[in-house]
């Protein structure tokens, strides 16, 4: 298996090819009972004829092999060092990743270091905004005692706030963890550290899909979501504000039909936990127990549901269903202490405000254009 | 390219003809990018087979090699022909080794040179992801297996590259010392599909005695009355780095020109002794068998051990090194067969004992583990926490990484060692098995030494060459044999040496006004030690007389005239008045004033309770001082102490007596340890 390994990462870190691309090929070796070694030494012709590769991707391959034995250096100090690398075929790669994320989105290729058969375990992921409050961080706590006791291992990417209460908590009821790593694996030396007793009595795997020396950024960090979701069979959400990495990502798993817990929140709190029980989430209470219907209806008979009529970014949503604004008139007509440039990013990240070209930018809500446009085609 | 067009190209470039058809057809298999074991005789050519192919690829061609002299040499008549060749190692400055890792990327190198311990650096795997590879070469390839003599754990890495090298990249394995199991574990390691040439391993220009004696003295003599008669230069082996020194000094006493060689002595005198060897400089270099390897010198003449080798493999290995231009070479084997009280035979005593050594036991082993279980430690964390030697702990590093029960993580530039999740049991049964197989290789040796039939046929079939006809060139076939005889003049000269020579203190460093010491004997190969063991820890009353003449005579050769102003003795750990008592003595017959004012500033435990350097030098850090710093100001200082081991005692009371104002501090010592010996 080994002999394959530079091959492996020549090919899964192969630039400007799709990961569906590259999993196809793996499949059709898979079928033709052919080895990623068999396959780079394939002439162009059959890269053509059997995998449907076109002149770039030929191109593309003709590079990497190039580099093979370049790699072949990287992988045996990666060895050496003690991490593994498991290709998408071994037995050791995460089949509930393989399951969850398929043939589209499912990584080549992932490095590892610790217990690698946690993976193997039933998974609970807990997510949350990296500025949670107390709520969310208790809740956080709950889930992960219930989730540890019972054996199942929690997923953590390791950020700040809920991801980092979960793992946290995880090792504080003696349970496993997997750490879903925003950056190369060999880059983690901080978390090596601290984790090292973890690491070694086998409660903490540490994993990575990237390139092992790359550093942290937005781009991976955001990359690696996808990646805590697939590794989990099931999802609690503690807090989701209506953007960033922790929405897209419920809402994307909503929309693969997968099952997901959201806390319900409680009187007042500010974020989207009902948008996305009003989505499809399942609501469930703090300490992770699934709410029933009569339950729901209590809670929001003492909740006001309808977001706080003091809270800026409402009144602002409620004003622009009254007509088009721009910034400026925005926080003239309500007397706001924000920047017109606050005001402005904040419109644009909202789904249901539209902007208007022109100079200063005009915004708009949905319903009120839609009636614009109809005055506008009478 | 088929023979004809590259028989051209090497005309060209290297200026030779042809190539000998086993060279022609390693090349051939390279050029298809075969991997390929070639074992052939020091002396055959088999550098040009990798050599010729580098200078023909589009790439680099990385050499994996552990001999230092080698590369120099092969490098710079790489460069003479125009070739583009640099190599790295630990001779060179960081920056040059950067500057050559620069080239390789770029592209102007066509080969490279490169110590197998590199593959450890972070800045040559970093780079390695830039270069463009044509073709890997392992050099001295036995030394990836551990049946091999001389394995090299760095080697094991080398192994896994090989084994992760895309299939169509060119691999070439040489060795000139290779038995059956050797050539098929080499095999098995490289790759499944290996193309294995042997060639003759027969050097029938060598003429092989072996000297039968009955003391060490008997050697001594024998050299001093044979040496000159010895026909050009030569290395003589000694199994150990004092004795090195010690048959150095006698042959400077019988005033026949020789210098010593061991892997103690710094990076720059070892390359002045290779060069000075290449020039013939010396009528012998007397060295540990770290020299030698790698020295492409056609005409040494002569090569003589003083002990016995670990084993046939590495006896071939020593000797193969000298007539390389194929003219008469005389090669001669010592063995003291003296029997001790036990009946073993002197010279069975030292490679059993290298073996016995070789292995710390299990409870350090486990110290290891149960330390690095605690937490991550780096190199020297893990000496403090184990209190183990230095190269115990090396081998014991080495053994638990092969085993995957540790791994050397890399974070930024610190290294750590981190236990394993699922680390196995420690696996002593591969040891036994090993140990068993050097006590076999031994047995053969002392097979060869008291072989009866032709001595070149025996070495060769050790090594699995099949010898088709009856070699005729040693003392078991036609050559008269060498017997010791000491005559009594010479035995006179070397109880006069004896009572002359003493061994250096090597202490003198920057920042501090010490100056190399003496001591008037090594503690291992004398009364000495059993005389200063008595009196120390056995209740036996005073230094003896006769220990305070040799130290008064080790001082006048060592100081001479040199004036005095004060003698200072080290204060005592656990062995009461006894160098005081010595130090009063001393300072009456040299009439130097002695001054009871260097004191311990708090409890220091005996040295000898720690095993390796950073420990022993903790222990005694801060611990004295100077009690009235007038008497000390501008002083010539004579500072005496019973025994020298690691120094740190000593080097930490000059740097303290240099900062008091001292203008000068000479250590006299009774004797001086060899490599830890108490």
């Amino acid at each position: 298996m080994n002999e394959e390994l530079s091959y492996w990462l020549a090919l899964a870190h192969l630039p400007k090819l799709r990961t569906k691309k590259k999993n196809e090929i793996i499949v059709r070796l898979f079928e033709e009972k052919k080895t990623i070694i068999d396959f780079f030494h394939f002439e162009p012709k059959q890269w053509k004829d059997n995998y449907q590769l076109n002149e770039n991707e030929i191109l593309l391959f003709q590079d990497a092999i190039k580099e093979l034995s370049n790699y072949a250096f990287m992988v045996e100090d990666l060895l050496e060092q003690g991490y593994s690398i498991l290709p998408i075929t071994s037995p050791d790669y995460s089949p509930i990743l393989k399951k969850n994320l398929g043939r589209t989105y499912a990584p080549p290729l992932i490095y590892t270091k610790g217990n690698k058969a946690i993976m193997k375990e039933k998974s609970v992921a807990i997510v949350g905004s990296r500025k949670a409050d107390k709520v969310s961080l208790d809740f956080t706590d709950n889930v992960a005692k219930t989730v540890s006791k019972d054996y199942k291992v929690i997923v953590s990417g390791f950020a700040k706030g809920v991801d980092k209460q979960a793992l946290d908590s995880a090792l504080k009821y003696k349970g496993q963890s997997i750490i879903v790593l925003p950056q190369g694996i060999s880059t983690f030396n901080s978390g090596f550290k601290k984790y090292y007793k973890q690491i070694i009595e086998g409660n903490v795997l540490v994993l990575s899909i990237f390139f092992p020396k790359a550093t942290w950024s937005v781009g991976l960090a955001m990359a690696r979501n996808p990646i805590i979701y697939g590794l989990a069979a099931e999802i609690y959400v503690a807090e989701s504000s209506n953007k960033g990495g922790t929405w897209s990502g419920v809402v994307d798993g909503l929309r693969k039909g997968r099952k997901i817990f959201v806390r319900k929140p409680v009187f007042n709190e500010k974020n989207a936990n009902n948008q996305l029980i009003q989505k499809g989430a399942i609501p469930v209470d703090s300490s992770g127990e699934i709410l029933s219907n009569e339950q729901q209806t209590i809670i929001n008979q003492n909740v006001v549901s309808e977001p706080d009529s003091n809270d800026v970014e409402h009144k602002i949503i409620e004003l622009l269903k009254k007509g088009v604004f721009t910034s400026k008139k925005i926080i003239d007509t309500l007397k706001l202490d924000w920047s017109t440039r606050k005001v402005s990013s904040f419109l644009k990240e909202q789904d249901e405000i539209i902007t208007v070209k022109g100079n200063p930018l005009k915004f708009a809500h949905k319903e009120k254009t839609i009636q614009s446009q109809k005055t506008l085609f009478d | 390219m088929n023979r004809q067009q590259a028989e051209i190209k090497l005309k060209q470039i290297f200026g030779f003809d042809r190539f000998y058809d086993e060279q022609w057809e390693t090349i051939d298999l390279l050029f298809q990018a075969k991997r390929v074991l070639l074992i052939e005789k020091t002396g055959f050519g088999k550098s040009l087979c990798f050599q010729f192919p580098a200078t023909q690829f589009e790439g680099l061609t990385i050499i994996f090699s552990p001999l230092i002299a080698l590369m120099r040499d092969q490098v710079k008549s790489l460069v003479k022909n125009g070739i583009s060749a640099k190599f790295i190692n630990s001779e060179q400055t960081q920056e040059e080794n950067s500057q050559t890792i620069q080239d390789a990327i770029k592209g102007i190198l066509k080969i490279l040179y490169i110590a197998p311990e590199r593959q450890e650096n972070q800045e040559w795997i970093q780079a390695t992801r830039q270069m463009n590879l044509s073709m890997i070469v392992i050099d001295e390839a036995h030394t990836i297996s551990v049946w091999g003599h001389d394995f090299r754990p760095a080697f094991r890495r080398i192994v896994n590259l090989i084994q992760l090298l895309p299939k169509n990249m060119p691999v070439l394995a040489t060795t000139a010392t290779a038995t059956k199991r050797v050539q098929i574990d080499v095999e098995k390691q490289i790759s499944n599909d290996i193309t294995t040439l042997r060639g003759r391993l027969i050097r029938d220009n060598f003429n092989l005695f072996v000297i039968n004696v009955k003391s060490e003295d008997e050697k001594l003599i024998w050299l001093a009355e044979n040496l000159n008669k010895i026909e050009g230069t030569g290395i003589i082996y000694t199994g150990t780095r004092v004795n090195t020194e010690i048959y150095s000094r006698w042959f400077d006493f019988l005033k026949i020109s020789t210098t010593e060689y061991n892997a103690g002595l710094d990076g720059e005198t070892r390359k002045d002794v290779e060069n000075g060897l290449m020039a013939n400089k010396w009528k012998a270099v007397i060295s540990t068998n770290a020299l030698g390897m790698g020295i492409d010198k056609p005409d040494i003449r002569f090569i003589i051990h003083t002990q016995i080798p670990a084993s046939p493999i590495h006896y071939y290995q020593e000797i193969g090194r000298a007539g390389r231009d194929g003219k008469p070479t005389t090669i001669v084997l010592f063995y003291n067969s003296s029997k001790d009280d036990k009946g073993i035979e002197e010279d069975y005593k030292l490679p059993k004992s290298f073996i016995d050594g070789g292995r710390p036991s299990l409870n350090k082993y486990n110290r290891v583990i149960n330390a690095v279980k605690g937490e991550q430690l780096g190199g020297r964390q893990i000496m403090k926490a184990t209190n183990l030697k230095q190269t115990q702990i090396k081998v014991i590093k080495a053994d638990l990484i092969e085993q995957g029960i540790i791994k050397e993580v890399i974070y930024g530039r610190s290294k750590k060692y981190e236990y394993q999740f699922d680390a196995p049991e420690l696996n002593t049964k591969a040891f036994e098995e090993l140990r068993e197989l050097k006590l076999n290789e031994l047995e053969s040796m002392l097979e060869y030494v008291n072989l009866n039939s032709s001595r070149m046929q025996f070495l060769c079939e050790y090594l699995g060459d099949e010898i088709p006809e009856q070699i005729e060139n040693c003392d078991n076939t036609n050559h008269q044999k060498f017997i010791s005889n000491p005559q009594p003049e010479t035995v006179n000269m070397l109880s006069d040496f004896r009572e002359t020579y003493f061994p250096e203190l090597r202490v003198e460093s920057r920042g501090s006004n010490i100056v190399n010491g003496i001591a008037a004997s090594y503690y291992g190969v004398s009364n000495i030690g059993a005389a200063l063991r008595r009196s120390k820890y056995q209740n036996g009353g005073e230094f003896p007389d006769f220990l305070l003449k040799l130290t008064l005579k080790a001082f006048r050769k060592q100081y001479g005239q040199e004036p005095f102003d004060l003698i200072v003795y080290v204060p005592p750990t656990e062995s009461g008045d006894l160098v005081k008592n010595f130090a009063e003595k001393i300072s009456r017959v040299l009439r130097i004033p002695i001054s009871h004012n260097l004191i311990k500033t708090g409890t220091t435990q005996p040295q000898k309770v720690f095993k390796n350097g950073y420990l022993k030098r903790d222990n005694v850090s801060g611990m004295f001082k100077f009690d009235s710093p007038n008497d000390i100001n501008g002083k010539a200082v004579v500072l005496i102490d019973d025994i020298f081991d690691s120094g740190s005692t000593i080097k930490e009371i000059g740097k303290m007596l240099t900062n008091s104002g001292a203008s000068k501090i000479a250590p006299l010592v009774i004797t001086r340890t060899v490599g830890g010996d108490i």
